[in-house]
């Protein structure tokens, strides 16, 4: 039961904020953090064309065999991407409160520019109080 | 619990076999050109009716899923169930062609699987992903075959129903079928006896409703 990543994508999908967990996986450079949040934002957006039974949401579970990414998109098209193990069962209400500290510590910050990347201390000190 | 849909691709990344089981959203007929032959009849841009492929007795009703036996001399039951089907409300199709659909499966399936890969570090498997309304699955062989099926989201992972498939209906009616050309670029896989067994398998399995 381990969380191993964070990203926040805008609604262009880029990559405005990656935070890494202990070391379930590797690391990678930032470029390529880039490149693969481009890439889950598109799958997004198809997997939600593809669906057998009309209308659907975007995919908001992805599994592998031993991890998987929960995805939280909020109504401003603002994306929360949570890495996590396999059996991790509060993967949704962690998105939640990361939404909510998102929405306290940065968007109410009068310096922040919304859709870029985020550098904040405090947005950095509440998600590791809350995901450590 | 059920079951929507299921795709087959080869290695050449073309989609060689689709069927569906209890799509809601019809599939739209695919462009010319876009589709191979022997893969799914109903979206077969044909242009003559009588395509040696795919002869009188091949159909399968897809709106119903009835199978309404097309003979010179039809017996009165299949003229009342025919007429039953007429008079079902047309169903919705999907805004996309079928083949524009398949590109779109199989180019889903592609990237999610490098990036799976990319981020585990390992030669790791992408095995499913869910939305609100569907869950897709997937399955690859080490032949480069990949099985997709996608159902409905509360189901477990069906990697074991899509294995099954593989090592069941597949080697029999397809790997070991002289007929079948596996590896050509001009034609699918679609046989009856394939599609009649992957049926029978589907439908026998508890998590189809």
């Amino acid at each position: 039961m381990a969380i191993y990543g964070l990203w926040v994508i805008n609604k262009a999908g880029g990559l405005v904020y990656e935070r890494s967990f202990g070391d379930g996986l590797p690391h990678l450079t930032s470029n390529e953090y880039l490149v693969l949040a481009g890439t889950l934002h598109g799958i997004h957006a198809i997997t939600s064309r593809l669906s057998p039974t009309g209308s659907s949401s975007g995919a908001h579970v992805i599994s592998g065999e031993t991890f998987k990414m929960n995805i939280l998109l909020t109504a401003t098209g603002t994306k929360f991407v949570v890495i996590t193990s396999l059996v991790e069962p509060n993967a949704d209400s962690m998105l939640q409160k990361v939404y909510e500290i998102y929405a306290d510590a940065v968007m109410k910050n009068p310096f922040h520019t919304p859709e870029m990347p985020i550098r904040s201390e405090g947005f950095d000190a509440r998600i590791t109080t809350l995901l450590g | 619990m059920t079951i929507y849909s299921l795709y087959i691709f080869d290695k050449h990344c073309t989609c060689v076999y689709y069927q569906d089981w209890h799509r809601t959203v019809r599939p739209k007929t695919a462009v010319e050109g876009g589709m191979l032959p022997a893969v799914y009849a109903p979206v077969y841009p044909s242009r003559n009716p009588d395509d040696a492929s795919y002869s009188n007795r091949n159909t399968l009703s897809s709106s119903s899923g009835i199978v309404v036996a097309v003979n010179d001399d039809a017996p009165p039951a299949s003229q009342v169930s025919q007429s039953h089907v007429a008079q079902q409300p047309p169903q919705p199709t999907s805004s996309l062609p079928f083949d524009e659909e398949a590109k779109l499966v199989y180019g889903v399936v592609l990237s999610l699987r490098n990036m799976i890969k990319k981020l585990s570090g390992k030669d790791e498997q992408f095995t499913n992903y869910q939305t609100s309304t569907y869950k897709l699955h997937l399955y690859e062989t080490l032949s480069g075959y990949k099985f997709v099926m996608l159902s409905d989201p509360n189901a477990d992972s069906l990697r074991f129903v899509l294995r099954q498939i593989y090592s069941g209906p597949f080697l029999e009616y397809v790997v070991r079928n002289p007929l079948v050309d596996m590896d050509s670029r001009e034609r699918g896989i679609d046989n009856e006896y394939f599609r009649m067994s992957t049926d029978r398998l589907v439908r026998g399995l508890t998590v189809f409703q």
